[in-house]
């Protein structure tokens, strides 16, 4: 996709990010990328590779170099326990059996869709 | 059965039926010869991104003929099939703008945004028209043609604005196509007849004078060379050359391959 052997005075060519919403109130997704040289082109082109079956109502396409990215270990993964952080630290679940017995509501089913 | 009879009780008048017919053959050619010339692109566009684009532009042209065509099938109770693969080349009623081939990718957008633009002022003037079928089926195309104006716009643009090759190439296809670029609205036989019953809103002439004013600011901002006049209005849309031939082979080939098959 990349010509090397394009003409001085050609556009070069950049990775865009096509973030899609699949209908109205669902969350963005990413949903993948496009090479184009200009942000016009690559809207047209999100359009083209994530919009022209009706399959999204929204479109954001974001210039991957507009992107700032975190992916340090030692940030994310630190090595230390942390699992005080996690509402898994609190034992929730009997205090809520123990509530909902006095109050005499059942357990709310899981939400569908 | 029932579409069928009721398409034909709306245009009982025989004089309107057969220009009604003109004119949806017309329509329906242009958008066939162009999205099969254009799907010619597939696997070598420039890059892959604009090889789907180019592609998915084309289905569309193929899908607004396909309707067209069906429209024509039921009004004149003929095999819409039939209608697009059974005719003799000479029998094509699209434009000669559309007789000049895809050429270099210069070539297939200046075609694209003179067809695109002049398609866009012709069906604005079907959208209102009296016959249901018609109006309806324009309201739905001219939400998706907005976009091939969009594209084609921006490709125009591009091509214009960057000295040496992408200009030279694009201003020897603006050459070329000049004086073709008007047929989209050479006059259709009776149209004069769908004027008075309301089916178009404009004449040709008032539309092609329409569609020069539009696009005037642009090819004055881009430095394109006001269109000439247009050559030959009267057979605009008749004597198809050489390079149509070739496509009508192509596209017929698989059809007289085994006539009457079932697909």
């Amino acid at each position: 996709m990349i010509d090397d052997t394009a003409p001085a005075g050609a556009a070069t060519l950049e990775p865009w990010e096509v973030f899609r919403q699949e209908k109205e109130g669902d969350p963005m997704r990413h949903g993948g990328s496009v090479l184009a040289p200009d942000a016009e082109l690559a809207v047209h082109y999100a359009r083209e590779l994530f919009g022209r079956r009706q399959e999204s109502v929204r479109l954001w396409v974001v210039r991957r170099s507009d992107v700032h990215d975190l992916a340090d270990q030692d940030l994310l993964q630190p090595p230390l326990d942390r699992s005080f952080k996690k509402p898994g630290g609190y034992l929730m679940r009997d205090k809520l059996a123990a509530a909902r017995a006095v109050s005499g509501q059942a357990k709310p089913r899981a939400r569908s869709g | 059965m029932t579409t069928t009879q009721a398409t034909h009780a709306l245009v009982a008048d025989r004089l309107t039926r057969d220009a009604l017919a003109e004119l949806l053959l017309a329509l329906a050619d242009d958008e066939f010869v162009i999205g099969f010339s254009d799907s010619e692109w597939t696997g070598i566009a420039p890059l892959l991104e604009e090889d789907v684009a180019m592609s998915s532009l084309a289905q569309d042209e193929l899908g607004h003929a396909a309707a067209l065509y069906g429209l024509l099938g039921e009004l004149i109770d003929r095999d819409p099939d039939a209608i697009a693969y059974d005719r003799e080349p000479d029998a094509y009623r699209h434009c000669r703008l559309l007789d000049h081939g895809r050429g270099d990718w210069a070539m297939t957008i200046a075609r694209r945004y003179l067809y695109d633009t002049a398609d866009a002022v012709r069906l604005e003037a079907l959208v209102g028209g009296s016959w249901a079928p018609l109006a309806e089926l324009v309201g739905k195309i001219v939400r998706e043609e907005r976009y091939h104006v969009m594209h084609a716009g921006a490709w125009l643009e591009r091509l214009a604005s960057v000295e040496g090759e992408p200009r030279d190439r694009l201003l020897a296809a603006w050459d070329a196509l000049g004086p073709d670029a008007g047929t989209v609205f050479s006059p259709l036989v009776g149209e004069t007849t769908l004027q008075g019953a309301g089916i178009v809103a404009a004449t040709s002439g008032e539309l092609e004078d329409r569609w020069r004013a539009r696009i005037a600011p642009t090819l004055v901002r881009l430095r394109l060379p006001i269109l000439p006049p247009t050559a030959r209005p009267e057979r605009g849309r008749l004597e198809h050359g050489e390079a149509f031939r070739s496509l009508w082979g192509g596209f017929t080939s698989v059809r007289r391959s085994d006539p009457g098959a079932t697909w």
